[in-house]
């Protein structure tokens, strides 16, 4: 398959003064905008993580100057705590397996929707596509509630359930506030977020192609893999990191549905924010939780083209 | 055949898991309890309180209106952005589009309070708006990124080999061929925005409430019916929105499905 | 298509309403549904001014959002921790009483908190007790006593009510009563004293459902949860509900015998307020009778207005956990504001907490 990646890329000193005004054209707002909206500010709160917190919350100065002259007041012990304290650790490491399991389930339950959809009438799509995302123009929190009362003790889910346990003579089980309850959550909340790239990739494959190698003698279950599959990738690479990212972050779904048991780093982040009011260690926190999440995604698309490439 | 029926089922599962919350939401919003807890007869009630609620039809107003505002800007820029990775091979731009959607809520909210207010910004509805931008562009780019991926650039260089300017040729070719993509991203952008609590909160000025805002203080004294009745109502007129633009305008979405 | 139209029309009306009050805009910050609405719309016409009602989930959000330097409100109506430390960061205006004619109203039980001596920035709103909201036949069943906190920390009990009961989602009010339980203030910062505290913590934690001050107020009205930590006007709202959906139990709450944490939400003024003066007039119109009762009926929130007795429901007025008398007023305790070191251990300790 072709992976040709466009114009090769020329030295930017030959290029003319058109092409560079095109290429400022098409990267400019974005990369303008995305600076001052959200690396600025960022980088602010880069700058607070090596400080301490204000004694009313908020930031204390990093620098100040008196009669004494300049006062730096630096430190690194946000940072020193989140690596050597266990506690951060097993947090990350547990959000981490939270959203790779998200993303892998989400893999499973969007393919086959986008898969149909992809290959409904041409009138149709649309609709369908549509379908995906209307439940999630309601407000999220009155959605999870709505979990809470599926999930419930006393809802049929619960006590079907643990009437089948029962008879096996095993303990009944609460499904709501479990890792169970956390991890249905996540993959509701994020499905969409799977289906949609799925199927803006999926819809543009080529029908000849799976004829071709049906002609050629191929099952479907082989077509789907050799044919459908490696052509998806890209897809699903997209759709993996709109799932995988903001599950390593959440703490909505966790705070509501996790009970005792259910605690992500999310939640710290934003139990630093708020009840410590301790905003250099969060901001801390919260930048080592980005870096991680760009980390991953970097490896995980670098992996995939890679497989890619082994593929064609 | 069994296999397509398989699939055909598979799809059907997921549509279930989608709608079964919703069902619950809107059944309720019919409920004649007060805390939505068990179903206890039919009443219009919470939709008459709705309509008395002008704060409520107020943050739900604003709500629609940050939305518009930022996933269409959010995805002129993604799609941008995608546009200007692929053509140009860059390495820094996607880094940057993506940092937002792996930066906590919590975070970005805090920081852009921090920002505006050191550079003297009214917060309002334009804070917002630009706060939502910027978590929004992610998801277009993204995308529209795995859609472009793969797509075969000989058609854009057939059309101009038969004389299409650049912009011609993306106009006539490369749009089309991305639509799907766009649209796609496009709707995600709106959802996410919808639905913010926690940047929204940090970046709205006094006397402006979003739906989420209001919703979501709720939670200390008890959250009624009539938020099951007003997001019932928000997605019917976000449905009807969308459906009567792809009535209105369908050469606009030609070529998308 | 007819209600879009009603709705349309509500919101054009909302907006001609904006424009008709002509004497500008108080920027209300507050607790959701934390005032009548039929107040609201009183006050409104008594000040001829449009009221812009935002509402926070906690202190801490409104800390957060005024320490990154929102500003634009007239009125907050922080609890009183959180007030003390509004005052320390230098941020509330100190009050002239002598434009509150109706200050006199406060019972002076509520008044000189430990965080606002004098009451110079602060004016009593409304409060709530922390305490146990139970499902009262579950309780009698298995026998268990709903007068301590024993109820929540002891495993004897406990393993009767395993699954079944939630906490508070929050470090501050779970030790109180844990140290309460132990014997101690609610207020002791002794660390020795917190790490027991903790313990008690952990070793009830797995009978436990759910740290949560979301939803429990639903899930108590359901009969999914049976015993809750939670708010006394939280615990009203799901007795009424409970009742008015025909459950066939009913929801009660009380104080516990060592005693509890008490949270008064005060009226303060930030410094800078764009419109002092409609602050003024939306204090003084609080403070009297009638007006500071709404609340309390809608709500079930205490009331420390002494001329808002007689409008406010007997149910409500004779609750000794809505209104308590003196006696338990002796055991209430209001929480204080912790500095940052110990704010830090706390937090630290919640996450061993929560973690374990």
């Amino acid at each position: 398959m072709s992976i040709s990646r466009g114009a090769p890329k020329r030295p930017f000193s030959s290029m003319t003064s058109r092409a560079r005004l095109a290429r400022w054209a098409l990267s400019g707002p974005p990369l303008t905008f995305l600076a001052i909206f959200f690396l600025i500010p960022t980088l602010i709160m880069a700058l607070a993580s090596f400080g301490w917190p204000g004694r009313e919350g908020g930031f204390s100065p990093l620098w100040y100057h008196d009669a004494a002259g300049w006062h730096f007041d630096f430190t690194l012990g946000n940072y020193r705590d989140i690596f050597t304290l266990r506690l951060f650790l097993v947090l990350y490491l547990r959000s981490l397996g939270y959203a790779l399991a998200t993303t892998g389930f989400c893999l499973v339950g969007a393919y086959p929707l986008s898969l149909v959809i992809a290959r409904a009438r041409v009138g149709y799509r649309n609709l369908l596509l549509l379908l995906v995302i209307v439940p999630f123009w309601s407000n999220f929190l009155i959605r999870i509630y709505a979990w809470m009362i599926i999930l419930g003790p006393q809802a049929a889910l619960s006590r079907g359930i643990n009437a089948v346990l029962g008879l096996c003579g095993i303990r009944a089980v609460n499904l709501l506030f479990s890792p169970f309850a956390v991890m249905m959550g996540l993959v509701y909340v994020s499905l969409p977020f799977m289906i949609l790239p799925l199927y803006a990739n999926l819809e543009k494959h080529d029908p000849a192609l799976l004829e071709a190698a049906r002609d050629l003698g191929a099952s479907a279950w082989s077509c789907f893999w050799r044919v459908t599959f490696p052509l998806s990738v890209p897809g699903v690479i997209a759709g993996a990191t709109l799932v995988f990212v903001p599950a390593l972050g959440a703490f909505a779904v966790p705070d509501i549905l996790g009970g005792t048991r259910g605690i992500m780093i999310g939640n710290v982040i934003e139990m630093e924010f708020l009840q410590a009011r301790d905003w250099p260690f969060g901001a801390a926190l919260s930048i080592i939780l980005t870096i991680l999440a760009l980390g991953a995604t970097g490896i995980a698309a670098w992996a995939a083209r890679r497989g890619i490439k082994a593929y064609g | 055949m069994a296999r397509r029926a398989a699939l055909y089922a598979a799809a059907l599962v997921a549509y279930a898991f989608l709608y079964v919350p919703l069902v619950i939401v809107v059944l309720f919003s019919f409920s004649a309890s007060h805390l939505g807890t068990r179903w206890a007869g039919f009443t219009l009630h919470w939709y008459r309180v709705l309509l008395h609620d002008a704060a409520m039809l107020h943050a739900a107003w604003n709500s629609v209106i940050i939305a518009l505002a930022a996933s269409l800007a959010a995805t002129v820029f993604g799609t941008l952005a995608a546009l200007a990775t692929r053509k140009y091979r860059l390495r820094f731009l996607p880094v940057l589009v993506l940092a937002p959607l792996s930066t906590p809520d919590i975070l970005q909210g805090v920081s852009l309070l921090v920002f505006f207010v050191l550079l003297n910004v009214t917060l309002g509805l334009k804070s917002v708006m630009l706060a939502h931008i910027s978590f929004c562009i992610a998801y277009v780019a993204i995308v529209v990124s795995s859609r472009l991926a793969g797509m075969d650039p000989s058609l854009v260089e057939a059309a101009r080999d038969l004389g299409a300017s650049p912009w011609k040729g993306f106009w006539l070719i490369t749009l089309p061929l991305l639509a799907p993509g766009i649209m796609a991203g496009g709707l995600l952008a709106f959802t996410m925005s919808i639905d913010d609590f926690v940047i929204t909160f940090f970046t709205a000025g006094a006397g402006t409430t979003t739906l989420p805002l209001r919703i979501y203080t709720m939670i200390k004294v008890a959250v009624t019916p009539e938020v099951n009745a007003v997001s019932t109502l928000l997605m019917a007129s976000t449905l009807v929105l969308v459906l009567s633009i792809s009535k209105l305008a369908p050469q606009a979405l030609k070529g998308m499905g | 298509m007819a209600r879009r139209l009603v709705m349309a029309a509500g919101m054009l009306a909302f907006f001609v309403a904006g424009l008709v009050r002509a004497n500008g805009v108080l920027h209300l910050y507050n607790w959701n549904n934390y005032i009548a609405p039929q107040t609201l719309a009183r006050f409104e016409s008594v000040c001829r001014c449009r009221v812009a009602y935002d509402t926070y989930g906690s202190n801490e959000e409104l800390l957060a959002r005024l320490a990154a330097g929102a500003t634009g409100y007239d009125i907050l109506v922080p609890t009183g921790e959180a007030v003390q430390s509004l005052i320390r960061a230098g941020r509330l205006l100190p009050l002239d009483k002598r434009k509150l004619p109706n200050f006199v109203n406060i019972d002076p039980a509520y008044l000189n908190g430990f965080y606002d001596p004098g009451n110079v920035y602060s004016v009593p709103y409304a409060y709530t007790v922390t305490l146990l909201g139970y499902n009262v036949g579950k309780m009698r069943a298995l026998g268990i006593p709903t007068d301590t906190w024993a109820a929540l920390f002891d495993p004897r009990y406990l393993k009767r009510l395993r699954g079944r009961v939630t906490v508070l989602d929050d470090p501050r009010e779970l030790l109180a009563a844990a140290l309460k339980y132990l014997g101690y203030a609610a207020n002791d910062v002794d660390p020795s004293h917190w790490q027991r505290a903790a313990q008690v913590i952990v070793k009830a934690k797995p009978y436990w459902a759910a740290f949560n001050n979301t939803s429990y107020i639903r899930l108590i009205a359901s009969g999914d949860v049976w015993l809750a930590q939670g708010y006394s006007n939280d615990f009203f709202q799901a007795e009424r509900e409970a009742e008015s959906v025909r459950e066939p139990f009913t929801i009660a709450f009380s104080v516990p015998k060592e005693g509890a944490v008490l949270a008064v939400d005060n009226m303060v003024v930030p410094k800078g307020a764009p419109r002092a003066d409609l602050a003024y007039q939306f204090i003084d119109f609080m403070l009297e009778g009638r007006n500071a009762s709404e609340l309390t009926n809608l709500i079930g929130s205490g009331n420390p207005n002494r001329a808002a007795r007689p409008f406010i429901r007997r149910a409500l007025a004779d609750n000794p956990a809505i209104f308590p008398d003196h006696a338990v007023l002796g055991r209430l305790e209001e929480l204080r504001e912790l500095d940052r070191k110990q704010r830090r251990f706390l937090n630290r300790l919640w996450l061993e907490i929560k973690l374990h």
